[in-house]
């Protein structure tokens, strides 16, 4: 197990380089001047050259690109904001504070909200499909299954607001959603980010439940599933104990995919809901053509995508003892 | 079987939006575009009345009582953006000094009086300053009682330094009108003549004889010099608690409030100052106990929570957000709402430039402004109330010596007259001149060209419209060998004399790429006229020359002036003392109580 | 029709009671093009201690069969007919726990392809201990000793290490092995085996069979042999069943099915095996046609489409009047054509192989 770590963070940190590098030189080939930013409204010519001097924007991209990798690890001295510590991914050129600082207060709201929609579509999208596995071709089936192809169909931006018109202004059951942190009140932290969860999972958990229904029942039709019958294993250790842990390898493989999806739609849901998260950050950092902040954010998403993705690889690895040995 | 649900799973989804469409029409009121003015009752968009320079007597405080306003509670403040830059010396958007005034006190300010006029007053001066050399030296006395948030007080010392920093070469954003005049060389770059305070290196012509005493030497006589140390960039900044990159976000305080925290992006809390002394501050009130500042909404949600006025909004204002285009109408015709609305005419006027150094025919450029349909793009853009005044001159009404004319009668004929358009190409050395048009690439832009070329092409114009990146518009434009010959621009005069509205425009020897001359305006009378305007020490006698000057423009045909920008914004029933500010043309903070 | 039934035919006692007794036993699938009748009117017995080999081609319904008489067809879309008698206990009529505890542990399966068949996600150990566990009460311990004690018994060495391996770490024959252990590990009176060697290589086929003969002689254990290589029969079974298109074709000891048969589809395997002492050269004679639907059989002997001898018969009984197994006891077969018919046609065919 440890090589295996060993060789995917390896792998990772390969992957994460290759981003950046990419990113960075999509980013700052564009036309757009940052300096100009910088300047005040009567821009003198030597005002500006002074700024791209202090942005260090007037030396060759692959040296620019080396300042922004080393600053990660050892930090860097800016003209224009002052130091910056190790990690350093630079200032944001719109509001001038660090691209880190900035991301790592707004990561707890993403993650908050990605992680606690995650569990619920898990628990809600298996437990839903083995339902309807268990029951399957009775009415309890076919009502999973169709509510399931209905939620597949909505968008966030259309259900978000339905649903905080409908639950928190007209009905008043719950307060408007909001972050607060998780260290300084878990209760309210939970009840706040109750209605994203369930708006995330409504749209999300559709596909778990089919996939899980169809998992199942090909579980189920298996070989070693009927040589457990065979032993005399009852009907319902054959499908929790049998069955389930085939049909988990898929969804776990699926889920790995579906997160990157999910954190990508963090950007929609928390413009739904007006949460500051990193979802926010980007948004506005294209429209700023922030591009440290652009950098930071994709570069800390590949990061962050590429880590679950190890997780879900050791996950893999627990449940399906063939992995483990190659 | 599953095209089957998935049908009914659609059905039931455009059901579903139909619902929330209706829902939301039936809330709101109307949505879309801004709807044509037809029954907009004009606002009263005053002009200042007069503005001046003021006493001793007029710098003293404290500042009259606002009538009503009691101590205590919390103004709270909602807009769409942060406050990008904090420290004075990067201060120049009007957005940022708004907030500035509460914590950052300069030599000189404004005082407004119920009148509507200006006063040019002492703010940690006792008084707007003197000079016997026609401007080219300059003096300030500092009040006795003015204290940093510590308690220390502030000399001449902390004035000098906070001029000779901004040399350093991270502050980059404010003005540099002072910078460029207290070097020896104005021609030449300041940061080459003097390289900041931080290397020990004091700055030589700004002179303390004592801790009170601040003398300018200026590099040549600028009369307005003492308008010049009121604006945010000059704003005073204390050696001891000098944090040079981070004191953007966390300034020093010399006014009535000082920041407790700033998180960037989500808020901003102020307190009371505990050493600001009422008594030294002609302008500035402090009757709440806090402002508690909120940023990231966008003017359809600040509209919909003033018009709601529920809970903390009540106590809310807003310094920069107006009412959203598309509720205007419905602003406008809610008498509720109306006596908590706040509007007036800003420092910004916008215009259409004209390349001089393509379009060189000045009746060609006459006959633009002739046809040029006014009214109808007033119409396109939600009328006057979300656009601005139709305007006929350089200077805004907002500038000292403005004076009302019309050479090209757009004011009796709004929509354009293309038959004297006609005759005024007839009599030029094209009939039918082929024009470049440039434009920003938006919705309203693009209903806006076509309405401009319409109106052209009916006068004779052939029109070649050219659609720009917004995102690069200016890096288009720049450029001194751009090639287009109208272009969109805007501009507002640094303090409100006619020196900074026209010189950095229409001076033919500042013209270089990216800098503001963006018509390439080279008249040799016109850059003499600024000489001398700028010499004149009389505030009233320079406007009447700024004035000429501006008449000199126009029959140069240099610009189709556009718009005298106007405001129109709301805030909570809870609060008293909300007033427009003309200098930011903003909302202003300074009078606010919570009732 | 006719079914066999040694046991209800008075005055007859065939040696002791059979052990398994398949009684007129039909099984229809309902399908979306129809109802597939994939075992119609099947009989037959096995005797306590002896291995019964049923033999026939993909189609032919042996697999359905067996899996019915545990009862792991499924039940939604199934449905039996006819009886199955594990000495007293009837099997077709019994409740779901019923069954659960015949199986494992009175009855135990073996099936064809161990790797698939074994769950890759449980060890070895595990998977053989919780049967032991389900029916005897077992604790961790005794069921993990239990698995070692299997694990030695089907010979696969180094069994206490190997019991925390993993089915996939497994070789192929050391697998099916395992799955004999765990087929074992409750010592069941009967033991059915479906196809166990035809994954395997010929060499490691021969083990399973020795192991399978091993075990029989030791603990007397029935079993039930299912497979198309009449070549394992001959090795391995006392008695064999010939089945085609659910019926039975054939059945006797495999002394009499296999030097004298009597049913032109036994005739057809027969030839259609390649032997190794006759020459290279000599073609393989395959059974012409193709196995007939089991949606719609042809009425009368449902072999006739494939057969040369139907004219022989004289009347069209072939084609309208399904044969039944005759004679009822011993070497039996379902065909109208007479003994001496059957001796010439077969002797004719002996003297072309030789």
């Amino acid at each position: 197990m440890t090589s295996f770590l060993v060789r995917r963070i390896l792998g990772a940190i390969v992957i994460l380089i290759l981003i950046s590098l990419i990113t960075f030189y999509l980013f700052y080939a564009l036309p757009r001047d940052p300096a100009r930013a910088f300047c005040g409204k009567i821009c003198r010519p030597e005002t500006l050259t002074l700024i791209r001097h202090n942005l260090g924007m007037d030396e060759p991209l692959f040296v620019q690109y080396w300042h922004w990798l080393s600053g990660i690890f050892m930090g860097r001295e800016f003209t224009q904001f002052g130091a910056c510590p190790a990690p350093c991914l630079g200032y944001s050129f719109a509001t001038q504070e660090p691209v880190f600082s900035a991301i790592v207060d707004r990561f707890p709201v993403t993650l908050s909200l990605t992680l606690g929609a995650s569990v619920v579509i898990l628990s809600f999208g298996i437990l839903t499909g083995m339902l309807a596995a268990w029951k399957v071709g009775q009415p309890l089936d076919k009502i999973a299954s169709s509510t399931s192809v209905i939620g597949a169909s909505l968008q966030i931006y259309f259900v978000g607001p339905l649903v905080v018109f409908a639950v928190v202004d007209t009905l008043g059951l719950l307060p408007r959603p909001s972050y607060v942190p998780f260290t300084e009140d878990p209760l309210t932290w939970f009840v706040h980010l109750l209605i994203p969860w369930v708006v995330l999972s409504i749209i999300f958990t559709a596909n778990y439940t089919r996939m899980t229904r169809s998992q199942m029942l090909e579980q189920l039709a298996e070989d070693y599933v009927r040589t457990a019958r065979a032993k005399g294993m009852s009907g319902r250790s054959v499908f929790f104990r049998f069955a389930w842990r085939g049909a988990m390898i898929p969804i776990i493989t699926i889920f790995g995919v579906d997160l990157a999806t999910l954190l990508g739609g963090a950007i929609i849901t928390e413009q739904t809901f007006t949460l500051h998260g990193i979802g926010e950050l980007a948004v506005r950092a294209v429209q700023n053509t922030d591009l440290p902040m652009l950098l930071g954010v994709t570069v800390v998403g590949a990061a962050a995508i590429v880590f679950l993705n190890i997780v879900v690889d050791v996950l893999y690895a627990f449940i399906d003892p063939r992995v483990r040995l190659s | 079987m599953r095209s089957h649900s998935r049908r009914i799973a659609t059905a039931t989804a455009v059901l579903a939006v139909g619902a929330l469409a209706l829902a939301g029409c039936a809330k709101g009121g109307g949505g879309g575009a801004p709807s044509a003015a037809a029954s907009q009752t004009p606002l009263e968009n005053k002009a200042v009345s007069a503005i001046t320079v003021g006493t001793a007597a007029d710098s003293t405080g404290p500042a009259p009582e606002v009538a009503g306003a009691k101590p205590g509670g919390t103004a709270n403040m909602i807009d769409r953006d942060d406050f990008s830059h904090l420290d004075p010396g990067r201060v120049y958007l009007n957005y940022n000094s708004s907030v500035s005034l509460l914590f950052t006190r300069q030599l000189t300010n404004y005082k407004e009086d119920a009148s509507g006029s200006i006063k040019l007053v002492g703010d940690l001066a006792t008084d707007a300053g003197t000079t016997t050399d026609g401007g080219k030296t300059w003096k300030f006395t500092l009040k006795d009682g003015v204290k940093w948030q510590d308690g220390s007080a502030i000399t001449s010392g902390d004035i000098k330094y906070s001029f000779e920093r901004l040399f350093a070469d991270f502050i980059t954003e404010g003005p540099d009108y002072a910078e460029t005049w207290l070097v020896p060389d104005p021609n030449k770059p300041f940061r080459d003549q003097y390289k900041g305070p931080y290397d020990g290196k004091e700055l030589d012509t700004i002179e303390t004889p004592d801790d009170k005493t601040v003398i300018f030497h200026l590099n040549a006589p600028h009369p307005d010099f003492n308008f010049t140390v009121a604006m945010t960039g000059y704003g005073a900044v204390p050696k001891a608690k000098d944090t040079k990159q981070k004191y953007d976000k966390q300034p020093f305080s010399s006014g009535p409030y000082q920041i407790v925290s700033h998180t960037t992006d989500k808020s901003l809390e102020l307190e009371r100052n505990p050493n600001w002394d009422k008594n030294t501050d002609p302008i500035r009130h402090a009757y709440p106990d806090k402002f508690h500042m909120e940023f990231g909404l966008q003017s359809q949600q600040s509209t919909e929570r003033f018009l709601a006025d529920t809970g903390a909004d009540k106590q809310a204002f807003t310094f920069h957000n107006a009412v959203a285009p598309e509720r205007v109408q419905e602003v406008l015709g809610n008498a509720e709402a109306m006596k908590r609305s706040i509007q007036g005419l800003t420092p910004f006027t916008t215009f259409y430039n004209i390349n001089t150094k393509r379009v060189t025919d000045v009746n060609v450029r006459k006959a633009i402004i002739t046809a040029w349909p006014a009214k109808q793009l007033q119409q396109i853009a939600g009328g006057e109330i979300n656009s601005g005044k139709i305007a006929t001159t350089v200077l805004s009404p907002t500038v000292l010596g403005y004076e009302a004319s019309d050479l090209y009668g757009k004011l009796a004929k709004p929509e354009g007259d293309p038959e004297a358009a006609k005759k005024l190409l007839a009599s030029s050395s094209t009939p039918t001149p082929t024009i470049v048009y440039a434009y920003n690439q938006t919705p309203t832009q693009e209903k806006i060209t076509v309405a401009i070329k319409d109106a052209l092409t009916k006068a004779g114009f052939n029109v070649v419209a050219k659609p720009l990146n917004p995102a690069t518009y200016y890096d288009a434009i720049g450029p001194v060998d751009n090639q287009y010959d109208i272009y969109w621009g805007g501009w507002a005069a640094d303090w409100p004399t006619g020196s900074t509205a026209i010189q950095p425009q229409f001076d033919g020897r500042l013209i270089a790429d990216n800098a503001p001359n963006y018509t390439h305006l080279n008249v040799p009378e016109i850059n003499t006229a600024i000489d001398q305007a700028n010499t004149i020490a009389d505030p009233t006698e320079a406007g009447k020359a700024w004035a000429a000057i501006d008449r000199k423009i126009m029959e140069q045909a240099a610009i189709v002036p556009e718009y005298y920008q106007t405001y129109f914004g709301l805030y909570g029933s809870g609060l008293g003392g909300v007033r427009f500010d003309p200098i930011q043309g903003e909302q202003s903070a300074l009078d606010i109580w919570v009732k | 029709m006719t079914t066999v039934s040694w046991s209800s035919e008075p005055g007859t006692s065939r040696g002791p009671e059979p052990f398994l007794s398949v009684r007129d036993l039909s099984v229809r699938f309902s399908t979306e093009d129809g109802v597939v009748h994939a075992v119609d009117g099947l009989s037959f017995d096995v005797e306590k201690g002896t291995t019964l080999g049923i033999v026939g081609e993909s189609g032919s319904g042996k697999s359905v069969t067996n899996l019915t008489i545990l009862g792991l067809h499924d039940p939604a879309h199934t449905e039996v007919d006819g009886e199955i008698w594990l000495e007293d206990q009837e099997l077709v009529g019994a409740g779901a726990s019923t069954l659960e505890k015949l199986r494992g542990n009175r009855v135990a399966m073996i099936f064809q392809d161990p790797l698939t068949s074994l769950s890759p996600f449980h060890t070895i150990g595990r998977q053989i201990g919780e049967v032991y566990r389900k029916h005897k009460g077992a604790s961790k311990k005794e069921a993990r000793d239990r698995a070692i004690e299997m694990l030695e018994r089907v010979g696969i060495p180094q069994p206490a290490t190997r019991v925390d391996h993993y089915p996939h770490e497994f070789s192929g024959g050391m697998r099916q092995r395992a799955m004999i252990a765990m087929a074992l590990v409750c010592d069941p009176d009967l033991l059915i085996a479906d196809e166990p060697t035809t994954a395997l290589d010929v060499t490691v086929q021969a083990q399973i069979l020795d192991l399978l003969k091993d075990l029989q002689q030791q603990f007397g254990t029935t079993i039930i042999l299912i497979t198309h290589d009449l070549g394992v029969v001959a090795n391995t079974a006392d008695n064999v069943l010939v089945m085609y298109a659910g019926r039975a074709a054939e059945r006797g000891t495999v002394r009499e099915v296999l030097s004298k048969p009597s049913h032109p589809y036994t005739w057809g395997l027969l030839s259609s095996m390649p032997r190794l002492t006759s020459s290279v050269d000599v073609p393989l004679v395959p059974v012409r046609g193709t196995p007939p639907s089991l949606l719609n059989r042809p009425a009368g002997c449902a072999f006739h489409p494939r057969c040369d001898f139907p004219q022989l018969v004289g009347s069209d009984l072939c084609f309208t009047q399904r044969p039944d197994i005759s004679p009822e006891n011993g070497h039996g077969d379902a065909c109208y054509l007479t003994l001496q018919q059957k001796r010439d046609i077969r002797t004719g065919d002996t003297k072309e192989q030789a």
